[in-house]
């Protein structure tokens, strides 16, 4: 057995798990969506051996089973499903040693009953899908006097708890309510104008972490692969030759540029998945003839990487200028010194000198994988030790 | 903008076609012709060049194109394109039942957060394509009957709100005889216009009410 975890990096980074005895809200705006939240957070700990009490009146056990699988979620053992849906719709459900079946409902006496009595076998887990639906069927009373229950029960077994909810705009008294009964709440939420073109979630408080801010954040909820941190435009850029293209190439699977004679004559694009983060790059020529492009590629950036060849220091004065016309300098910046293993390869305290980096700013080197196999009209495949630290180290500087 | 044509010629030359960006209900009893009205109007929006969400509730998406076909509407090239199915139905009778190119399939009546999800995320695909969008949701009467009044009617206005806000034309159909007088009255507080069928002596007829172009008294429908 496990400490309980949310298996969203940013999640388990900010708040450390789920420790026993403990509340998570999970609040949805209506057009977002929780239910992703709670696969993954499933998935992750009934494969780490957490045992798992899913309460589920959303949809059938088989619907859920089958939409955690679409995610890449597969489990097999660790998870028990209290069913409170199929009954009310017709749909056959047996109990077996995996799912304990509501007779009705519609009973709340019922209800109340098969729950303490499950929670009564001891679970290190315990996921309510959803709580506002509970509201809906019944009221705000009910589905409080749940919560409750579980709170009393989480304080004699080692357990914790997470309670997906809606919000469809109830009274700000009930969802107090709610939130005073919560240990750490997060707000899943759309960007939302004409269309829906963002979402992100966000801590809202957490009373085991002390003396941390917590940001918001964008993400997907990518089929297969769940909840991943979003970014939506990242920078790649340096001068000439400094291996922009190469970086993008080994760093996304399906990567395009439009280029001409092996050098990049107007962008480069790919999308990055990587450890729990998606990421569109965007690669910028580094011909001074297409400078009249940089600022339009560097607009709405939110994290650059600026690449360097290791080799070559009479250009690190055009990488400085790079930064300017492109209007990204004083974003989160990685550098990365490519070519680092050529004849003539500058060391990293040098180069960190010449391009006026601080001694904490993220510098990673890297260089081809085989340099048996490089073809000047094609990308080359870079070290994927220097690709994946600068991500991570950019990524740490977002979130 | 001129109106959406409905594929009834006296229901067009009457009204202009619905107004885009409202909210209509179109309801009646059993034979009054309201999935007719739906589908001749989807079919009428795809020939139009419009982008069409429909929400079947109350069949599954193969049925729903079977009735396409019993009328002869051939909207197979639309399919996937310019024409997507929610099949919000279909897992109740098959619940290992998946998506196809052209059809989400959602999970069930009670879970109006996964239907209001997919509504949005799909008329945003759209709408960031600079389509026009129709939704048409048939029918809302299913979900009624498995979610309670005060549910729906937080559920409808959530939706209608998002609808205005991204200028979709929203098109619910309601069996008024299913529900008490109440809960029909509140769902018609929620639209902008309220398109009534009726089936007399063989013939069907309408009215229109609540939006610019009136139509007040019994008009055949043809």
């Amino acid at each position: 057995m496990n400490d309980p975890v949310f298996g969203i990096g940013k999640l388990d980074d900010d708040l450390e798990g789920i420790p026993f005895k403990k509340v998570v809200l999970l609040s949805a705006s209506p057009a977002v969506g929780n239910e992703v939240f709670g696969y993954q957070i499933i998935y992750n700990n009934a494969i780490h051996k957490n045992k798992v009490l899913l309460f589920l009146n959303r949809t059938s056990p088989q619907v859920y089973l089958t939409e955690m699988k679409d995610y890449d979620f597969k489990i097999d053992s660790n998870l028990v499903i209290i069913d409170s849906y199929s009954n009310l719709t017709g749909i056959k459900s047996a109990e077996t040693a995996t799912t304990r079946v509501i007779n009705n409902p519609s009973d709340k006496e019922e209800i109340r009953k098969r729950l303490s009595e499950e929670l009564e076998k001891g679970y290190d887990l315990v996921v309510f899908d959803s709580l506002s639906l509970l509201i809906d069927s019944f009221d705000f009373d009910f589905a409080v006097s749940m919560v409750d229950l579980v709170k009393q029960k989480l304080q004699t077994k080692d357990s914790s708890a997470v309670m997906l909810f809606t919000d469809w705009e109830y009274g700000e008294n009930d969802i107090n309510k709610l939130g005073t009964r919560s240990n750490a709440q997060i707000e899943i939420k759309g960007i939302e104008k004409r269309v829906i073109f963002g979402q992100y979630f966000a801590v809202i408080k957490c009373d085991w972490v002390k003396g941390k801010q917590f940001s918001s954040v964008l993400f997907k909820a990518v089929k297969p692969g769940g909840i991943k941190i979003y970014f939506p435009k990242i920078l790649i850029t340096g001068p000439t030759d400094a291996g922009k293209t190469s970086f993008i190439h080994s760093a996304s699977k399906d990567a395009v540029s439009v280029d001409r004679l092996g050098g990049t004559i107007a962008l480069d694009h790919g999308n990055l998945d990587f450890e729990g983060y998606k990421a569109d790059l965007f690669g910028t020529p580094g011909q001074e003839r297409f400078d009249p492009l940089l600022k339009l590629l560097g607009g709405e950036a939110i994290g650059v990487i600026l690449i360097v060849d290791s080799t070559k220091p009479d250009q690190f004065p055009r990488a400085i200028e790079m930064l300017r016309k492109t209007e990204t300098y004083g974003l989160p910046i990685v550098v990365v010194a490519n070519k680092a293993n050529l004849p003539g390869a500058l060391a990293l305290d040098d180069i960190r000198e010449r391009l006026h980096l601080g001694k904490d700013a993220p510098l990673f080197q890297t260089f081809a994988e085989d340099l048996s196999h490089i073809d000047p009209n094609e990308p080359t495949k870079l070290k994927k030790e220097g690709v994946n630290g600068a991500l991570r180290a950019l990524f740490k500087e977002l979130t | 903008m001129t109106g959406i044509m409905t594929g009834f010629p006296s229901f067009d030359a009457a009204t202009g076609g619905l107004d885009v960006r409202k909210t209509y209900l179109v309801t009646g009893n059993k034979e009054s012709g309201k999935e007719d009205f739906s589908y001749r109007l989807a079919a009428s929006s795809l020939n139009g060049k419009l982008s069409v969400v429909y929400v079947t509730n109350n069949k599954s998406n193969t049925d729903l194109l079977s009735e396409f076909t019993a009328r002869s509407l051939n909207i197979a090239q639309y399919l996937g394109v310019s024409m997507t199915i929610l099949d919000n139905y279909v897992r109740s009778i098959a619940p290992q039942a998946g998506d196809n190119n052209y059809t989400k399939v959602l999970n069930g009546p009670v879970d109006l957060t996964g239907l209001t999800v997919a509504v949005s995320s799909k008329n945003s695909d759209l709408l960031k394509d600079g389509r026009t969008v129709v939704n048409i949701f048939d029918s809302i009467s299913s979900l009624l009957l498995y979610n309670n009044p005060v549910t729906m009617f937080r559920f409808l206005q959530y939706i209608c709100g998002r609808a205005k806000m991204s200028g979709v034309t929203t098109v619910f159909l309601l069996d008024e005889q299913m529900h008490t007088p109440e809960v029909n009255e509140t769902v018609r507080s929620l639209v902008d216009g309220i398109i009534s069928l009726k089936l007399d002596n063989g013939k069907r007829y309408f009215t229109v009410s609540g939006v610019a172009k009136e139509v007040l008294t019994w008009t055949p429908l043809g």
